[in-house]
């Protein structure tokens, strides 16, 4: 009999449910409860050695009458505009593609090359764009060289960084996130195609008539979830992409809390640009929680 | 079944199509991929001829994994990788399945508290500079434990392994119950092989989650004999400091080194980085996949 099965004979019951419990308690108290709790030196002139002092919102109106931070805010607002917004159709209408393709072998290979690269770290995703891009060896200027277009050195280019940023997120996702539209279109009952095939539908008709109509409650459900990610512009995309020349163009929130947290190290003006978001993004995720269960009946949790 | 009727010509014209679109969109994932892969196994001599759209070496060489092998450090890295997501994946799952189980049971006192903390870590993150101050308070700066512990228990996935647990029927359970099993016995004997592909699906994503990790370790250790490979590779591809990687001593002591070019050592090192997730990939894809499509996991 193991070592488990022992303690659990001897702490009768439900009491045992809590030595189970208590590994990630204390991991979440660890790693969540006491850095929430530290947030308070956003409040602060915090010190690491020696007594910090209260300075009550001191932080917050640095923070707010700052130009810098005026630019990083409109940045996450842009990329998440376009992220969120503009990439929102793509994973749709890749799915619907996907699902008009009638050879199985296509279909999966398809599918399984499309998910890959969800699954390699934004670091590896951008040394394969870096490459890619580059204005003398990559691939994406010998194809603008073939249509008689100059090199364009996207990565420092203060005009194209962000469209960078959509098309590599795009790269990522477009499969990875259609897969939830696939397990939709799993559940429409073939009967509905049948009836439309009597009647001589075509493609586009089904299309239009029948598949998207279905895909709805899903599609509103992704839209809102999505929405309350809006302060989260990719920080790991960013962080990894980011060079001086375009810094001015995706600096986002995230990542100017890193560098004046912890590179510049002024701990408490970082905290309280974290809090701010922090605050925003619990309202968001709070209230697009509560419009999906009252429009489809699904939350986030 | 409706008698197989021929598509109208139009619906055979859209069909080429996307499959025309498809295939292209593969071509655009796979192409940057293999032409690195491609970069990597040229001939030093030939490496120039390589176009960027390229996915066939020019010529073939295995110098440039030959030079990574020799690199003390790049090896240390992956050493360090493989061992933070062998010890971390099994961490996670064995505490993320025992707080599922515990959370499951409608008998456990104080269950919403605890639910409404695990909702509260979902919904509001404390930011990098509290944990680092926490990170550093209680000793764990600089330790590879750091990396191992500090995704313990990804609330996303124990949410998802609590949905399996709740589905597993009552009766089982209560079938354990009278034979006098305790709950380690039916947490074991009965959930446990009964969500076995649950929980192989979130093995396979803690597992890259931890080969991808590269922030709180660049944040965290300082150490470069402790890097995992993901830093090793962002200071190289992506800062372009070569010094990271590249000792003077084992680059020359191939004659071919000497003609070796950075962009062609980057390319290896990238494709280094991504073998371990093809290596998964084929399983995640089987359980993964299966389980969204029959419905089993739930977005």
């Amino acid at each position: 009999m193991s070592a488990g099965a022992t303690l659990s004979k001897r702490l009768r019951g439900d009491a045992f449910l809590y030595v189970l419990l208590t590994p990630a308690l204390i991991y979440f108290l660890v790693f969540h409860i006491l850095p929430m709790a530290g947030m308070s030196i956003a409040f602060e002139d915090f010190k690491l050695f020696g007594k910090s002092r209260f300075v009550g919102l001191k932080h917050f109106v640095i923070l707010f009458s700052s130009p810098g931070f005026l630019i990083v805010l409109i940045n996450t607002l842009i990329l998440s505009t376009m992220k969120i917004i503009l990439f929102f159709p793509l994973p749709l209408a890749f799915a619907l593609m996907v699902n008009e393709l009638r050879s199985m072998v296509l279909r999966r290979f398809v599918q399984s090359v499309a998910y890959l690269p969800h699954f390699l770290s934004w670091v590896v995703i951008a040394g394969v764009w870096i490459a890619f891009l580059s204005p003398t060896t990559g691939g994406a200027n010998q194809i603008l060289g073939m249509a008689g277009q100059k090199p364009v050195d996207f990565m420092t280019s203060k005009d194209h960084i962000r469209w960078v940023l959509f098309f590599s997120e795009t790269w990522r996702s477009i499969g990875w996130d259609s897969i939830i539209y696939l397990a939709a279109l799993m559940r429409i009952s073939p009967s509905l195609y049948e009836s439309a095939d009597m009647d001589g539908a075509t493609a586009l008709q089904k299309m239009r008539f029948i598949t998207l109509p279905e895909l709805v409650p899903t599609m509103v459900t992704v839209f809102i979830l999505n929405l309350g990610f809006f302060m989260n512009a990719g920080f790991d995309q960013v962080y990894n992409m980011m060079n001086d020349s375009v810094i001015s163009k995706i600096d986002i929130l995230d990542t100017f809390v890193y560098r004046i947290g912890l590179v510049n190290m002024q701990y408490s003006f970082s905290t309280a640009a974290s809090l701010f978001k922090g605050v925003i993004g619990l309202a968001l995720i709070l209230s697009t929680h509560r419009m999906a269960k009252r429009v489809t009946g699904k939350g986030l949790w | 079944m409706a008698a197989r009727v021929k598509s109208p010509l139009g619906d055979r014209f859209l069909r080429a199509a996307i499959g025309l679109i498809l295939l292209g969109i593969c071509a655009a994932v796979l192409v940057p991929l293999l032409n690195l892969l491609a970069l990597s196994l040229s001939d030093t001599r030939r490496v120039s001829e390589l176009s960027g759209l390229d996915v066939w070496p020019k010529g073939f060489s295995l110098i440039v994994y030959k030079v990574l092998a020799a690199n003390q450090y790049f090896i240390r890295s992956i050493l360090n990788s493989v061992f933070i997501t062998a010890v971390g994946t099994a961490i996670n799952l064995g505490i993320t399945s025992m707080a599922a189980y515990a959370l499951t049971r409608p008998s456990l006192p104080g269950r919403r508290f605890f639910m409404l903390v695990v909702i509260l870590i979902m919904v509001f993150e404390p930011g990098i500079v509290p944990e680092y101050l926490v990170m550093k308070r209680v000793g764990l700066l600089g330790s590879l434990w750091i990396l191992i512990l500090y995704k313990t228990v990804n609330v996303y996935y124990l949410i998802i392994l609590m949905r399996f647990f709740e589905d597993v029927p009552l009766s089982l359970i209560d079938a354990a119950r009278v034979d006098g099993a305790g709950h380690w016995t039916i947490f074991r004997r009965v959930m446990l092989p009964l969500s076995k592909s649950a929980i192989a699906t979130l093995g396979l994503f803690y597992g890259v989650m931890h080969w991808n990790e590269y922030f709180r370790a660049s944040i965290y250790i300082n150490e470069p004999s402790k890097y995992p490979l993901q830093v090793i590779l962002r200071q190289f591809v992506v800062l372009d400091d070569t010094s990271a990687l590249i000792g003077a001593g084992t680059l020359y002591s191939y004659d071919e080194a000497a003609r070796l070019s950075y962009a062609a050592l980057r390319a290896g090192t990238i494709i280094v980085a991504i073998i371990p997730v093809l290596m998964l990939y084929p399983l995640i894809l089987k359980y993964y996949t299966r389980g969204v499509m029959e419905g089993g996991l739930k977005e």
